[in-house]
Parts: C-alpha cells; structure tokens; sequence
C-alpha cells in the first residue's frame, strides 16, 4: 500500500466527520468547538472515548467479550477517590494520587477477572457477567448505593479536567505505552499470535493463560484511568449501579472500535482508536451545541443507529466494492 | 477429643444462642417500626432529613427507622412497602413520588399506616384518598407553594438584570418540580407557550414532559435547558456552561450535583434544596447565591403523625380527614441568611426538637394543636 494511500486511508473519516459536523453547526451559526472551555471537553472526552475502546479491543480482538470493563471502572475509581481523600482530604495533589491508586486498584481487579476467566474455563462472556454483578455488590456496600461526591469535588480533580494538557499527556502516554506493548514485545507478539491462531500458536509454545492475564491485567488499568476520568469530569461516582448497570460504559466504546479497525487497515489499530475518538468526541461536542434539541434519547437512538449503518457498511463492503468497481467499468466502456 | 469437640461445639453453640438471643432483645427494643419510601438517596436535603430522623428522633423516641435503597418507580415503591409490612413496619413514611395512589392503596390494604414527608398530593388526589383509614396525612409545600418559590427565584434574578438563563429541571415531570419550573419561568417575567398563567404553564410542561427553551417568550432568554441524572448529564451541562448563561436556575438537586462545576465555570446558580452544610460551603465559597430550602427538622411533625396515629390518635382535620399542612420554603442569598436557619436547625438543636415535637404527640393533642405548631414554624 502507498504512502498517499494509507494517509488517506487513516485521515478520511475522521476529516469527513469533521468537516460534515462543522458544517451542520455554521448552517444554524455555531461551530463545534465554540470556546476553549468546549476544546477542553472536546480533548478530555476523546481520551475517555479512546482509552474504553482500546480496553475493550484488547480482549475482544481475541475473542474475550468483556462485560465487566464499567464495573472496573467504577469500583476502582472509588477505591482510589476514598484512599487519596483519606490520605490528602482533597488537597494539592490529590488528583495525582487518586489516578496513580485508579490504576493500581484497576489493574488488581482485572487481574482477579483474568483469574477467574483463566480458572473456571467456562465461556468468558459468563465469568465477565459474574465478575460484573460481584464488583458492583462490592461497589454498592462501600457506597450503600450514593454518589460519591466529597471525595471528588476538589480542586485538584476540577484542575486536572479543568484543562486539554492533562488528558493529551495521557492520550499520548497510553497510545504509545500500548503500540509498544502489543507491537514491540514478547507479550505483544504472543499476543498477536494468540488472536491470528490459537491453537498453532500454544502448539508452537506460547502460553496462552499468562498472557490473557496479562491482558486483562491491562484492561484494567485502563479501566481505571477511565474510571478516574470519568470521576474528576462528572463530579461524582455513581456508586448504585445494580444489576449490570455499570454495562453501558462498554457499549459506547463501539462504534469506535469499528471504526478504529476500520481506519486501521491502513496505518495501525491503535491510531485508528485515537481517530475513532476523535470522530466519536466531534460527535458529542455538536450534541452539546444542538443540546437545547437534540435530548439524551435523540442521542443515543443516533449513536446507535450509525454503528448500525458502519456495521452493515463493513459487513457489505466488498459487495460495494464491486458494485462501484462494475459501473466504473461499465461507465468506461 | 472427642470431649474437646463437644466443647467446641457447645461454645459455639452458646455464642451462637447468646447473639441471636441479643438481636431479639435489640429487635424488641424498638416500640414503634417505621419504613421510608426514598427516591433520592444521595442529594443534600434527602441526607439532611434521613440524619434527623435517625440521628435525633431515634434516639429521644423509642423507635427505629428503616430505609429502602433509591427507588426509581411505583412498582419499587409497591413491593418496598410490601417488604416492610413483612419486616413488621407499623407504618410508612413517603419521600418517594413516583405513584403515591398505588403507595396509600398499598398502605390501606396492608393496614398500615402512611403519612407524606416530602410534597403533596395535588388537589384531586388529596380529594380522592383524604378519607383513607390509614391516611395519617401529609405536610410538605403545597403545589401553589412550590410554585410560588420558582416565582422568587425568578424574580431575583430579574431584579439582578439577568438577560440569559439556563435552567435545570431536575426530575420533571415530578409535580413539585414542574410547579417550581412554571413559577421560574413566570418570576422571570416570560411566558410559557404564549402564558404565564400558573394551570396554563404547568398543563403544558406536564404535556411536553419537559420545559421547551422554545416556548419560553420574554426579555430574559433560556439559552439552556437540562434534566434529569444520566450519563449524558455531564455532557449537557458542559453545553450548558458553554453557552456562558449569566445565571443557572435549578427547581431542585443542582447542590447535589453541579456545584463543583458551576464553581469552577464562575457561574452564579439558584436552587431549591435544604440547609446543609455542603450547601452553606456553597453559598459563602461558591457560586451559590440563592437558596430556597427547607430545613432538616421540618419533617418532624410527619413523624408526630405518625406515632400519635399508630399510638391510636389518628388526627383528623374538622371534616375527620386526613390533614394536610402546607410548609413554606425559607430563602438564603448570603452566608448569613444562611447561617441564620442553618444554625437554629442543626445536629442536636433542631427547630422540632423533643420538647416542642411534644407538644403534638399524646392521645389529647388535637388537628388545631399541630396546625398552630406547623404554621408557626
């Protein structure tokens, strides 16, 4: 593949969606990004968005459906804002520590997830529905179902959303932590292994169970930083999300992970998450401007039915392909 | 051994005797039970009357509260009493609304009684089940009440100069807060689909299940409206500050969950609430510069309903229905009017303490004995 192609390949859709999104908003006299306090939401939402997505794709690329990737979140965000506020009391740095435990905690209840999938051996689409319900019973006794709103509501976790640079320092760091991790080490490699061909790749020696408990491991630490995003933007924790209420988080990731794939093809998947981001946060900055018209349900029935669209776009493409391919010929003729 | 196992199991055996023996002597210790219907387990007024009740009435009353989890509709409210009446409630409690028909019907089969701490029926509801034998009554604002608070708010905004509003409409199509949302509109000076007329208003929200920024005609425009709690709250109210209103107008929960936000974009808010302590830190550090609220203690005369009734007293107004009292709202926009209510009604001092909740509990205390004793505080 060419250079020209794979840049156009990679900058399409996103450009496409900007320039379709702008141009909706200067028809009715506004712009998507309307003043820096938008661009700030515009940057932090797009790391939530792209850090979700990559932690659902990790498991779900190979085969591993996630459901407890909201409950993760969740649970760990509160286990890091009830340590760091016991700790700080909401003081200087307390952003700092409750992300640094978020990642921690994270990481440790993704670990008991990758345990309990890699120990039971059942289906991992059912351990992850356990997992989910047991995370948030453990989330609603620490709550006893409240917000969780003194332990957030300071200034240090306002400061860190409160500006882009934060949330680009991390969309940065974790682009290029998890490039190298899946595409420039021995985890990486088996990892990729494991997804093209399991069973050649155990029968050629890679050991199957510690890497997926690494990528759960994984999975959950960036759980957590989405968890401590999401803390420090909403102002509270949600801390009631009974009977898998903490599932929706998942879904949101998508859309953009088809488009990641998508836009993959032609540079890398993880860029592709990035761009994904980016389209699915443009998306959410023009609901802001229209919010007077467009309500919560308009949006959601919007979202979903363009992963629909994607979906049967992707799933019918070759059959475009041709179909175009055939006219252009017949067109020459 | 085997005599060391059979002392084990004889000692376990005593502890286990020893703390059930223990839990009914705690379970007996209780002379009336109590159930509350909670819609809103997190928000500042909610915890400030759950503290009352639990923190204060339980220990001067010889009774013991139990609560539900956040209930989110009339069929959680339904089996909520249901689970109370099996746990051996004598009576309820309401500050859930999703459907207080289905509550007191619930309440009358099972034969306990109900009394409502937070709102009121409407007119036509009250009309239609004032008569209920288990009805203990209700005192909370009446709707023109509610109404009338949106209409201050309003006002003082209008007087401030304001030319653009964003307003919260919490959880409309609730009652209390579509009356409150109407009075808002009608203090400002606008007009909602063409009137300002209270029954005009509120028949339109109700029908549109939401306040409509396109209906909202006058000099001070509604540049954003939201509602509601969800996951795309933040998103709508980073819209919200976006659009840089001069004021935000909430009928109820913005303390509770957009203080921090509305701090830091510098955005001056009113709401209708209760005085907390996280509400005073708002208002003397914050953007907070209007508060209508109630008080933690006002719903202390619900509870001396309710144990004169179960005590067998049932008051019952002139015609033997069930009574209804209409509380006011007592309004803030300072740290000192604050602290004036905050501090008469706080922790071990409140405004119904026990010596004057006494004066309205007892077998001779009369509708006339609580109706001076409400309307006087």
């Amino acid at each position: 593949m060419s250079i020209r192609r794979k840049v156009i390949g990679t900058l399409a859709i996103p450009v496409i969606v900007g320039v379709i999104l702008e141009a909706i908003c200067l028809a009715h006299g506004q712009n998507v990004i309307t003043n820096m306090k938008s661009f700030n939401n515009f940057v932090v939402y797009t790391a939530i968005v792209m850090i979700t997505t990559m932690a659902l794709s990790i498991n779900l690329n190979s085969g591993r459906f996630d459901f407890s990737l909201g409950s993760m979140a969740a649970l760990s965000a509160v286990i890091g804002a009830k340590i760091s506020y016991a700790l700080l009391g909401g003081g200087s740095g307390s952003a700092y520590l409750m992300l640094a435990i978020t990642i921690a905690s994270g990481a440790l209840l993704g670990l008991a997830s990758g345990c309990v999938y890699v120990i039971l051996r059942i289906p991992p689409i059912i351990t992850s529905l356990g997992v989910t319900l047991i995370y948030e019973g453990v989330l609603y006794t620490i709550t006893g179902g409240k917000y969780v709103m003194t332990e957030v509501q300071n200034v240090s976790m306002s400061g860190f959303v409160g500006t882009w640079i934060h949330a680009a320092v991390l969309i940065l760091l974790i682009v290029v932590f998890v490039i190298f991790l899946f595409d420039h080490t021995r985890f990486g490699y088996n990892y990729n292994a494991l997804r093209s061909g399991q069973k050649v790749a155990v029968n050629t020696g890679i050991r199957e169970v510690p890497n997926a408990v690494g990528c759960y491991v994984v999975c959950g630490a960036l759980m957590g930083i989405v968890g401590f995003l999401n803390a420090a933007r909403n102002t509270n924790i949600n801390g009631g999300q009974l009977n898998f209420g903490s599932i929706a988080i998942m879904f949101t990731a998508f859309l953009p992970m088809f488009i990641g794939s998508y836009i993959g093809r032609f540079s890398n998947d993880k860029l592709g998450y990035l761009l994904a981001a980016v389209c699915m946060s443009l998306l959410n900055s023009t609901f802001a401007v229209f919010s007077n018209s467009i309500t919560a349900s308009v949006q959601s029935i919007i979202n979903a039915v363009l992963l629909v669209v994607f979906l049967i776009y992707l799933n019918n493409e070759d059959l475009l392909t041709r179909l175009f391919v055939t006219r252009g010929k017949q067109a020459g003729a | 051994m085997k005599n060391n196992r059979l002392f084990k199991a004889i000692m376990i055996g005593g502890v286990l005797a020893g703390a059930m023996a223990f839990t009914s002597v705690q379970a007996a210790a209780a002379d009336l039970k109590i159930g509350v219907l909670v819609a809103d387990v997190s928000g500042e007024e909610a915890q400030g009357f759950r503290a009352y009740y639990e923190n204060y009435i339980a220990d001067n009353y010889d009774v013991e509260f139990v609560y539900t989890d956040a209930l989110e509709d009339a069929a959680g409210e339904k089996a909520a009493i249901e689970k109370f009446v099996s746990q051996g409630c004598q009576a309820i409690i309401s500050l859930s609304s999703s459907d207080r028909a289905t509550q007191l019907d619930t309440c009358e089969e099972y034969g306990v009684y109900y009394a409502i701490a937070s709102g009121v029926l409407d007119d036509e509801l009250f009309e239609a089940y004032k008569g209920y034998e288990y009805f203990a009554g209700q005192v909370g604002p009446s709707n023109a009440t509610e109404f009338e608070a949106g209409v201050k708010m309003g006002e003082f905004f209008k007087e401030q100069g304001v030319t653009s509003v964003a307003m919260y409409g919490a959880f409309i199509p609730n009652p209390m807060h579509v009356f409150r949302a109407a009075g808002v509109i009608a203090g400002l000076g606008d007009t909602y689909g063409g009137t300002n007329d209270m029954g005009g208003m509120i028949g339109q929200i109700f029908a549109d299940q939401k306040v409509d920024p396109a209906k909202v005609e006058g000099d001070v425009e509604l540049c954003a409206y939201l509602q509601g709690y969800g996951d795309t709250t933040t998103d709508e109210i980073n819209a919200v500050v976006a659009k840089e209103p001069e004021a935000f107008l909430s009928v109820g929960m913005a303390t509770t969950f957009f203080t921090q936000i509305l701090n830091e974009a510098g955005i001056p808010f009113a709401d209708i609430d209760s005085f907390t302590e996280a509400n005073g830190a708002a208002i003397k550090e914050g953007q907070l510069v209007y508060l209508a609220g109630k008080y933690s203690s006002s719903i202390g005369p619900v509870f001396a309903l309710i144990k004169n009734a179960v005590d067998g007293n049932v008051i019952r107004d002139e015609e033997g229905n069930a009574p209804s009292f209409s509380q006011g709202y007592l309004v803030a926009t300072d740290g000192a009017s604050f602290d004036e209510y905050y501090v008469a009604d706080n922790g071990d001092t409140p405004i119904y303490d026990k010596e004057t909740l006494d004066t309205i509990i007892g077998e001779d205390v009369t509708y006339d004995d609580v109706k001076a004793l409400v309307e006087a505080n």
